[in-house]
């Protein structure tokens, strides 16, 4: 079974880049945008993704340099599968919690970065030793160096994403269907909890509540879409692409399915410590559809100023996205200490919900020097955070040379460099990057390979 | 408390291979409860022991951990002789439960006798590695120590009996298990 799961999720982070393009935005494997720290010079992608004047400009110019699409070249999986083989999978200790070797870093780690690209430097996985001091009225955790994981503020994860948009277009209209799935899950600790997990002298006080806050959400559904790209003014010469683009969308959504845990979980330690038994408590709030019927209207806009080299777009995205979901049931979730059971009663049915989609939004801007020379940055925030990406192109000849920085979500500089040569209508694209989205406080350098076709 | 301990390992659990080390302060347990003291009455020419039980609680989740190593980091005893004089030694028996600390197999740690006195109170130090015997006890949220004097008066009739008792004053094991939590 585990060898089945592996095989699918790997099979699918192959296959990702043949999706379709409004897909490709959400997982890049574009070796040339990661050598930039991330920037996306191109027309396609992440910016016809956020901004929906961009269908009213021409993706593929030469003056752009952008290929049609990207193949990545997965020459990490060669390095993945030697390391694990698929015959293995199912006692592999690296998915195995019951393997003395298992290590829930290296498998969030994994999972975090996907092992398509050639890993140079692996982020370092923490292992240290954990120190409990134990006594009647006393209880201290040393994390060691893992001390520093534990968040000061509110975290989690989450993202809106538009999985599939689908349609036809004439003149500057295009009606489609879109899907989206938004989920957000956000967890915090309160200073109680916070101090029991790295004060190395106090610890747990007898009597302390510890409390962790959760709130997570995850909605689901399609989208059907009229949109609007045109352009508003032109340049000296029409045939150029100078000028103010206005693009617009207005989206019908149709939720399928919609939950929302939210609550605490809570400890309360008995006093003394050791000597009586604490009560725990869990208080938590479970919303969910009974039905596939939310419906509501929101809308994307965006802009984009085209004059000659200089390119400036912005685009926001779900805009007064409220969803009602007219069947929804409130349930309690808490656990019963003494069966040590969790245990869910309704506390009303067939009640209305309403929930939004976070508005998402990316600015970005592009100089197209005369030299060969392509200088851009965008900001993009796709519901968690905002990313900031600035990169550089110069290309000469068949030769290109790119680099780049950004500051990603959790607000730590980025780098990447990288080059590629193009022989005609294909191109050979390598671009390294570091990244720190593993549970891990040093960068990891990945090498991406992608043959592009012009 | 296994509720509070197991949610924290959730935690820590997430910290990556390397090893756990328990702490623990077994004199926190016993002081206060009476249990801390250990009396001897050994009758001229005779050997005897007196012994005193105590449950301390760990953390769960390390069932199947690995145990490394089990030692006595800071442990000091008082031997407090009323009368008489002789030799008393101290004993440590683990067990998963209050029973099996009777048991031979549950003998952890033997100290030397130390030779006592009526008089001022002789500090005993107690140190050493427990017994890779009863190391697997340690992965277990609950362990039962018993603390046993083991005296012997060599003097015979009509000298008094050796009476007195031995007080614990601290007792610190230091437990590394193979951080393998759940």
């Amino acid at each position: 079974m585990r060898t089945g799961v592996v095989a699918v999720a790997l099979a699918l982070l192959v296959l990702a880049p043949l999706l379709p393009r409004q897909a490709r935005a959400q997982f890049s494997f574009d070796a040339r945008r990661y050598g930039m720290g991330g920037v996306s010079l191109s027309r396609d992608g992440n910016a016809r993704r956020f901004n929906p004047a961009y269908r009213a400009l021409k993706t593929h110019g030469e003056t752009t340099g952008t290929p049609k699409f990207s193949i990545p070249v997965p020459i990490g999986l060669i390095k993945f599968f030697k390391d694990h083989p698929i015959s293995q999978l199912s006692h592999d200790p690296m998915f195995d919690p019951k393997s003395t070797s298992f290590n829930p870093f290296e498998l969030t780690n994994l999972i975090f970065n996907p092992p398509i690209f050639y890993e140079v430097k692996k982020s370092p996985t923490p292992t240290n030793n954990v120190e409990f001091t134990v006594g009647k009225n006393q209880l201290i955790l040393n994390l060691g160096g893992s001390r520093v994981l534990i968040p000061e503020q509110e975290f989690g994860l989450g993202t809106t994403s538009r999985l599939f948009d689908a349609g036809a277009g004439f003149g500057g209209f295009h009606v489609g269907v879109m899907g989206f799935l938004q989920y957000d899950v956000a967890f915090s600790l309160d200073s109680a909890l916070r101090r029991a997990l790295t004060d190395t002298v106090t610890g747990v006080r007898p009597g302390d509540t510890l409390s962790l806050l959760s709130d997570a959400i995850a909605q689901a559904g399609l989208a059907p879409t009229v949109s609007f790209a045109g352009r508003l003014t032109h340049g000296a010469d029409p045939a150029s692409d100078d000028g103010l683009y206005l693009g617009g969308a207005v989206h019908y959504y149709l939720g399928a399915t919609y939950g929302r845990l939210t609550g605490p979980a809570q400890i309360q330690v008995g006093n003394p410590i050791f000597g009586t038994k604490p009560a725990v408590a869990l208080a938590d709030t479970l919303r969910t559809s009974n039905q596939h019927n939310g419906k509501g209207v929101g809308g994307d806009v965006g802009l984009v100023w085209v004059s000659g080299p200089f390119e400036v777009g912005v685009g926001v995205n779900d805009i007064g996205a409220e969803l009602t979901w007219s069947d929804t049931k409130v349930q309690d979730v808490s656990y019963i200490t003494t069966t040590g059971k969790l245990v869910t009663t309704i506390d009303t049915n067939h009640v209305e919900t309403k929930t939004k989609l976070p508005v998402t939004y990316m600015a970005n801007a592009a100089l197209r020097m005369g030299t060969g020379t392509t200088v851009g940055g965008d900001v993009v925030n796709s519901g968690r955070g905002t990313v900031i990406h600035v990169g550089v192109e110069q290309r000469t000849g068949p030769f290109a040379l790119r680099g780049g920085v950004s500051r990603d979500q959790r607000k730590k500089m980025q780098f990447g460099f990288g080059g590629g040569l193009r022989l005609g209508p294909i191109g050979l694209d390598v671009g390294f990057f570091t990244h720190s989205n593993s549970l891990s406080t040093q960068r990891a350098i990945t090498m991406a390979t992608a043959i592009s076709i012009y | 408390m296994k509720a509070l301990a197991a949610a924290l390992l959730v935690f820590v659990a997430a910290c990556g291979q390397g090893k756990a080390i328990f702490n623990v302060n077994v004199y926190s347990f016993i002081a206060g409860t009476g249990k801390d003291t250990v009396p001897y009455i050994i009758p001229p020419s005779s050997s005897a022991s007196g012994s005193t039980v105590q449950k301390i609680n760990l953390p769960p989740g390390f069932g199947s951990s690995i145990v490394d190593s089990v030692r006595i980091t800071n442990g000091s005893a008082n031997l407090l002789t009323t009368s008489g004089s002789g030799r008393i030694g101290f004993q440590l028996y683990v067990a998963a439960d209050s029973a099996g600390t009777y048991n031979a197999g549950a003998l952890a740690l033997n100290l030397p006798d130390t030779a006592v006195s009526a008089g001022p109170p002789i500090s005993v130090a107690i140190s050493g590695d427990l017994s890779t015997a009863v190391h697997t006890v340690f992965t277990q949220p609950t362990v039962w120590v018993r603390l046993v004097a083991n005296g012997s008066n060599p003097n015979a009739l009509p000298v008094t009996g050796l009476q007195g008792k031995m007080i614990l004053t601290a007792l610190t094991i230091r437990v590394v298990v193979e951080d393998k939590i759940f």
